[in-house]
């Protein structure tokens, strides 16, 4: 398709985003729900515990679940809104056909014959081009079964390698660097180890804004006597009474922690008898970071020396401690190599497998632990198995009951799928839970790519900014509105339960899928009649493996309020806490704690290189982008509901006031960004909690306000994780207000 | 009754501006659609911190005592409610008066709205809504050995001094142990913008 | 005026206007000529309710606020250069907030709807039982014509209409229709108190239920008894009419105690709006911490004398002065940051303070769009 059906404009006003706001019986003091549903917040990682409020075959409002124990009633202003986005006058009732004369772009077609059109184009592309011309994209917010259910789809029915998911832009750098040091890619323990730990250290992570529930973790331990180490290049809220702030350059992780380890060894803060015991690899480290002098670190990553031994003493010193990261030192080109810094740190203290010890990355979107585990991954069978290796690829092929010899290898990452666009070799696209024109990086050329397709179809309940350039868009279904279990930040499965019924012709998305299978007459496979069906399956798939879900049961998980993985058997618990001395896991089969045959953890040499872009006397800034606590992810669902637009309307720049002061830019001044990819003209936003040579903008719209437009494409060679976290990037004081100013709302 | 003693913490230090308290406020059934409780950002130039005030819920309540049509009531249980709706004239005294700058003016419907604890919830064993969902524990309801056994560190106060007035409130501030002030005088921070980290501090300059 | 006894000057005022309005029913009726003594229990009700409502509206207007909106009110009202503005405004307000209770309607359309009826089916009650109990309108055939009567009013001779004509009908109805109009009000009004969980938790049954009863009561009787006389002949007459007296004398001695003040009390809106008005095209009162304007100096200023009158002490050593001339919401921050002072050293934090440099008023949220929930109220209140 050469380019959206209309204009953005007439797009946006039939499809919105427009906003809800309460009304009715949403606003009525006085309506007795039919039911509350004990469920989990259909955004972030935290999957916090929630009830919603049911009346007639709607979510009217909320009320806390005290009881769930991870977030015991909390919620941010996301949860507490979620309920919003069902009745939504946008919510997409029927299938819709891409259609130029149509005033939206599209109009309404019926369900059965969007299906047979989807099914017909997959098998037009696939008998023309071959099985691997045709690519999925699917999601991290998807329960776990749909995840299994997508990958089982792509190996399975389509037999194409060409399925990621946008867990790529999550996770993936913590995964790789958990798997090379650990043998295993999960939070290595609940959050309750951080209650009663001497010094919390947390780096990279917004927590505050993108992991909100964490905070009273935090808090708590503070009053408990924690020590709070912060290290980001903005003083974000959990920064700002944090005990030692360090104001890192963005793309500088590796040096700090390469610095810091030096000076452990410098002043033998180390634990030997763990090094020596549970570990390999620590000399080759040892040695590496010998040239890490406090003068080299602080040169390299902007912090005063004084801070970086601050750290490493009270880092060296403690008796117990908790490292946590996120996104901000693993959306990095080096983002794999950050994370074995930080678990240098972890290793060298010996500091984990312990009750108030504690290691872990902090999980964005909501299935972003279980959804990187069961197969959707484009190297990845369910259990966290390998489809490189033979035996996991046999393993599977047993369960599903086809022939190995026609399960595809390995595909390629979700960014290399439309660099084949680009090549040609990807003709059709299906996509799930996925918006990538907001969500990957230098997006101008994602969207040219999703007009070259021959045919590109996406699942979703609104028209996502992605969606309009869809031929077929079909109608998906609401969290609520599908049961299923999800992974929550901590490794704990929890049960997402259905609330309400579909509206109109939409459809669970696991229904969508296989009826695509079985108008595509290859439906074996995909007759499960529910997710609780999914599910049975994907326990005996995972047996065994590293992530082995085969305890796990809907029932068990109501009862003790969610388990743990891995639950090996019916009477397992499951493993709050990973790595306990004399553990017994299925890789080490009793060797040692961590999941490698010696049953030891590596350490891993993590040299500094510098982003991909580094500033120059023409972009001299950097760039660096992240969230705010009242959107999410690309907003398909936020930039709906009004009271989060309310708190949070459109993207502002943040800037120093002494890079306004040269630049001659005031609080509330447009002002152009410029990389060497786009431009983007927004208000700024003056502060001095950011370094004076960053600039930051979160990334949650679309078109003309999306700073992904802005952002590189490089990406991590071991993870392929994009560089969101930094790139560099010139400002301009603009002469005048951007058309969109008054042409669309703030959220649009 | 158990319920009878379960008390209002607050903890503005930790507050990290989320408006989780803001948004569920409005979904509680005395306002519904109309957030009570206040969050401001204190100087956000400097720094991220927040100011989350909710209704202290005086002993003698100023409010009341400056209302002109008597429209402030306490409850027996100690609760200061937003104005009765058949008296309140929408004077703004209230609004005025308020040492904490607590009730909100409504003029189209003239009248005074202010935090009533929840008093749907909290009357009947319930939390209030913010300190229900508030992620940060900077707004908390439970008992006093909870927060005692939570928060070593802290302890709560409930007197507030301004110049020469003392009020003692139902809701307690949680203040340092170490401390142990008597009160706390609210106009000792006159001449302070905020507090946070200087970014230049721990800068390498180069 | 001179001091005197609170308490006395109640019931002094009180008995004035009990005594006034003793004298009015004298003279109306005609020297009783036109009273009918059927209805002597209701006038004693009401000249005891008379008493009760100056009673406690003289204590009331003297709480100092009180003494001081009502002071204030009629000063602003009658400032010769806004007396014209005023008088239009007085128009407008009596008929858009008294008249149409538009503000009830932003508060909600129910609860809109329940009032409008019960305050209008209350005032054309009331306008047509009072002065028939009083003996100030009465009703006779016209000397030698049959169909017609003549409306008298205190005893003078008013106008003549047709027995059958609508208008008669509308008006020797009035009371049921208002009746009606009564008991469909308050049965809004209680559905709503019955459904609205808000409400359910802090009404209180003498307070909040109670008036409803009254008015349903009342309103039922009432029509029962021209149901008894119209189809039943009479039925049980003598019994309603009694059970209706009981009604209507209760709730006229309910009057100054309960929730019905306020139909006394609500005039005192239209003082506050002039109060307002006023206030705002007046010198403005700018917060002595960040400068900014955020109300009237008057309203500064008179709040400072009633809170001195009431027995607070917010006087401030120094420059401030007084409490009250900081804005609230730097009232907000400094109350957070008189806490912050208190943990400084115990967390990396640090204070940014300055004796030169004004603090800036705490903001809102998004500066730039949104000011969230009632952010724009604020505004126009505070004069932001
Ligand atoms: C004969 C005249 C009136 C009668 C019998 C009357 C009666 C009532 C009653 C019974 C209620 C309580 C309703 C409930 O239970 O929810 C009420 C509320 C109220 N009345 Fe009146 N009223 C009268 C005149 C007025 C006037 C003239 C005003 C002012 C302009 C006024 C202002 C109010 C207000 C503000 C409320 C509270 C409404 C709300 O927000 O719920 N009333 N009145
Ligand atoms: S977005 Fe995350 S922190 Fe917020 S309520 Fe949902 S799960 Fe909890
Ligand atoms: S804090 Fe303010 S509104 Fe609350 S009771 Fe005290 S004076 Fe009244
Ligand atoms: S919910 Fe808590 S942390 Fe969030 S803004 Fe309110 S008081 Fe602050």
């Amino acid at each position: 398709m050469a380019q959206l059906p209309r204009s953005e404009l007439e797009m946006i006003a039939v499809f919105g985003p427009h906003l809800a706001h309460a009304q009715g019986q949403r606003l009525e003091a006085g309506v007795e729900p039919d039911r509350l549903v004990k469920t989990h917040c259909c955004f972030c990682g935290q999957q916090c515990g929630i009830q919603l409020k049911v009346k007639d075959n709607t979510v009217i409002g909320f009320e806390p679940w005290y009881d769930f124990p991870f977030n015991q009633g909390m919620l941010c202003p996301k949860g507490v809104k979620r309920y919003l986005q069902g009745a939504h006058p946008d919510r997409l009732l029927t299938a819709l056909e891409r259609d130029p004369a149509s005033s939206g772009g599209f109009r309404p077609i019926g369900y059965d014959a969007a299906i047979q059109r989807v099914a017909g184009e997959i098998g037009r592309i696939q008998a023309q081009y071959g099985n691997s011309a045709f690519g999925i994209l699917s999601g991290a917010s998807l329960t776990t079964e749909k995840t299994y259910l997508m990958g089982k789809f792509a190996r399975m029915c389509l037999k194409t390698p060409y399925i990621d998911y946008n867990g790529r832009l999550c996770m993936v750098s913590a995964g790789a660097a958990n798997k090379k040091s650990f043998g295993i890619d999960r939070a290595a323990n609940a959050w309750d180890d951080m209650l009663h730990t001497d010094v919390i250290w947390i780096s990279g992570a917004n927590v505050a804004e993108c992991a909100p529930i964490t905070t009273s973790y935090v808090w708590r331990a503070r009053e408990n006597g924690a020590k709070i180490i912060v290290v980001d290049p903005r003083i974000t809220p959990i920064a700002r009474t944090c005990d030692l702030y360090l104001p890192i350059k963005p793309g500088r992780d590796i040096a700090l922690f390469n610095g810091i380890l030096h000076l452990m060894i410098k002043h033998d803060w180390l634990d030997h008898e763990f090094i020596n015991n549970h570990t390999v690899g620590f000399e080759a480290v040892a040695e590496h970071v010998a040239d890490w002098t406090p003068k080299r670190t602080a040169e390299v990553t902007g912090i005063a020396e004084k801070g970086i031994q601050q750290a490493a003493e009270w880092w060296g010193t403690a008796k117990t401690s908790f490292m946590t990261h996120a996104r901000g030192i693993e959306h990095h080109t080096h983002g794999v190599q950050n994370v074995l810094g930080a678990i240098s740190l972890v290793l060298a203290s010996g500091r984990i497998g312990r009750p108030n010890c504690g290691y872990a990355t902090i999980t964005g979107q909501a299935n972003g632990q279980g959804g990187r585990e069961h197969g959707q991954k484009c190297d990845q069978l369910p259990g966290w198995r390998d489809l490189a290796n033979p035996e996991h690829r046999q393993h599977i092929a047993n369960i599903w009951d086809m022939p190995v010899e026609e399960m595809p290898q390995p595909g390629v990452d979700a960014y290399e799928i439309f660099r084949k666009i680009e090549t040609g070799e990807i003709k059709g696209l299906l996509s799930l839970c996925f918006n990538p024109k907001v969500s990957l990086p230098d997006s101008d050329y994602v969207s040219a790519m999703l007009d070259k397709l021959e045919f590109y179809t996406s699942i979703d309940f609104f028209l996502n900014d992605s969606a309009r350039h869809a031929d077929i868009v079909l109608p998906g279904s609401l969290q609520e509105e599908d049961e299923g279990t999800v992974t929550q930040a901590e490794g704990r499965v929890i049960k997402i339960n259905q609330a309400i019924e579909c509206p109109g012709e939409a459809r669970q998305d696991w229904r969508i899928i296989q009826d695509i299978a079985q108008a595509l007459g290859r439906s074996k496979g995909f007759t499960f009649d529910g997710p609780r069906a999914i599910f049975e399956e994907l326990r005996r798939a995972s047996k065994g493996g590293v992530a082995d879900y085969s305890g796990i049961s809907y029932e068990k998980i109501e009862a003790q309020n969610g388990v743990f993985w891995p639950c090996p058997s019916d009477d397992h618990p499951g493993t709050p806490r990973l790595f306990e001395p004399n553990s017994w896991n299925p890789v080490a089969k009793g060797a040692g704690p961590f999941y490698f045959p010696d049953g030891k953890a590596r350490f891993n040499v993590a040299p500094y290189t510098p982003p991909a872009e580094d500033v120059d006397a023409e972009y001299p800034l950097m760039l660096t982008t992240g969230r705010v606590i009242s959107h999410f992810l690309s907003g398909t669902q936020t930039r709906r509901i009004g009271p989060l637009v309310d708190q949070y309307a459109e993207p502002r720049i943040e800037l120093h006031p002494q890079l306004a002061m040269r630049l001659n830019i005031q609080e509330g001044d447009w002002v152009t960004a410029q990389t060497r990819r786009g431009e983007i003209t927004l208000r700024a936003q003056v502060v001095r909690t950011i370094r004076p040579d960053t600039i930051f903008v979160p990334y949650h719209w679309a078109g003309q306000k999306s700073i992904n437009r802005l952002t590189i494409a490089a990406q991590d060679p071991i993870s392929k994780i994009p560089e969101y976290k930094v790139c560099a990037v010139r400002l301009i004081k603009a002469s005048q207000a951007p058309a969109y100013a008054s042409q669309l709302e703030p959220q649009q | 009754m158990p319920e009878a003693q379960y008390e209002f913490f607050i903890d503005p230090s930790r507050c990290i501006g989320c408006q989780s308290c803001v948004q569920a406020c409005s979904e509680c059934d005395t306002h519904k659609g109309q957030a009570m409780i206040h969050l401001e950002f204190v100087n956000r130039h400097y720094s991220t911190q927040t100011a989350p005030v909710v209704c202290m819920h005086c002993d003698s309540p100023t409010c009341a005592e400056v209302c002109p049509a008597d429209a402030i009531k306490k409850t027996p249980d100690g609760v200061v409610q937003t104005a009765r709706k058949p008296r309140c004239i929408a004077c703004n005294n209230c609004v005025l008066a308020c040492p904490f700058g607590v009730p909100k003016m409504n003029s189209g419907a003239e009248l005074m709205m202010k935090c009533d604890m929840c008093y749907d919830r909290t009357s009947i064993g319930k939390a209030p809504m913010c300190a229900s969902v508030c992620p940060s524990g900077a707004l908390y309801y439970g008992t006093r050995e909870q927060i005692e056994a939570q928060r070593p560190r802290s302890m709560p106060i409930n007197q507030f001094q301004f110049g020469q007035q003392t009020i003692s409130t139902k809701v307690h501030m949680m203040v340092p142990r170490t401390a142990q002030p008597e009160h706390i005088d609210v106009l000792s921070a006159m001449h302070d913008h905020t507090s946070g980290h200087d970014i230049f501090l721990m800068m390498h300059d180069e | 005026m001179v001091k005197r006894h609170p308490v006395r000057k109640a019931i002094l005022w009180g008995c004035i206007t009990t005594i006034s309005l003793a004298i009015m029913i004298a003279v109306g009726s005609r020297e009783l000529a036109h009273f009918d003594a059927a209805l002597v229990a209701y006038t004693f009700a009401t000249l005891f309710a008379t008493f009760g409502i100056t009673y406690r509206y003289t204590m009331w207007l003297q709480r100092p606020p009180t003494a001081m909106y009502w002071k204030r009110g009629w000063q602003m009202f009658f400032k010769p250069q806004r007396l014209l503005t005023n008088m239009r405004n007085l128009f407008t307000r009596t008929s858009s907030d008294f008249a149409a209770n538009r503000f009830i309607w932003k508060r909600g359309k129910l609860r809109w709807l329940a009032h409008w009826f019960i305050m209008w089916g209350c005032i054309v009650a009331v306008a047509i039982t009072f002065p028939l109990v009083f003996g100030w309108l009465h009703f006779a055939s016209v000397p030698g014509s049959l169909d017609s009567y003549r409306a008298y009013l205190f005893g003078f001779a008013l106008f003549d209409f047709p027995v059958d004509s609508i208008f008669a009908f509308l008006m020797f109805h009035g009371l049921v229709w208002s009746s009606f109009a009564v008991i469909f009000g308050v049965m809004l009004a209680m559905w709503r108190r019955m459904r609205d969980h808000g409400a359910a938790s802090v009404q209180q049954f003498v307070e909040d239920i109670l008036p409803l009863i009254l008015l349903f009561a009342i309103s039922v009787t009432g029509v029962m008894l021209t149901a008894s006389y119209t189809w039943m002949r009479g039925y049980a007459f003598d019994f309603i009419a009694i059970l209706h007296a009981i009604t209507v004398i209760f709730t006229l001695l309910y009057m100054p105690f309960g929730k019905f003040f306020h139909i006394f009390q609500r005039p005192a809106q239209l003082g506050a709006t002039f109060y307002k008005d006023a206030g705002a095209t007046s010198e403005q009162a700018h917060c002595r911490r960040c400068g900014e304007a955020y109300s009237s100096r008057m309203h500064v200023e008179d709040l400072i004398s009633v809170q001195k009158q009431l027995g607070f002490r917010y006087e401030v050593a120094g420059e401030v002065e007084h409490y009250q001339w900081i804005c609230p919401p730097c009232r907000r921050a400094m109350f957070v940051l008189a806490q912050t002072k208190q943990w400084q050293g115990n967390f990396g934090d640090q204070m940014f303070s300055s004796m030169h440099e004004q603090p800036a008023a705490p903001r809102f949220g998004n500066p730039v769009i949104s000011e969230g929930p009632l952010g724009h109220e604020d505004q126009a209140n505070l004069h932001f």
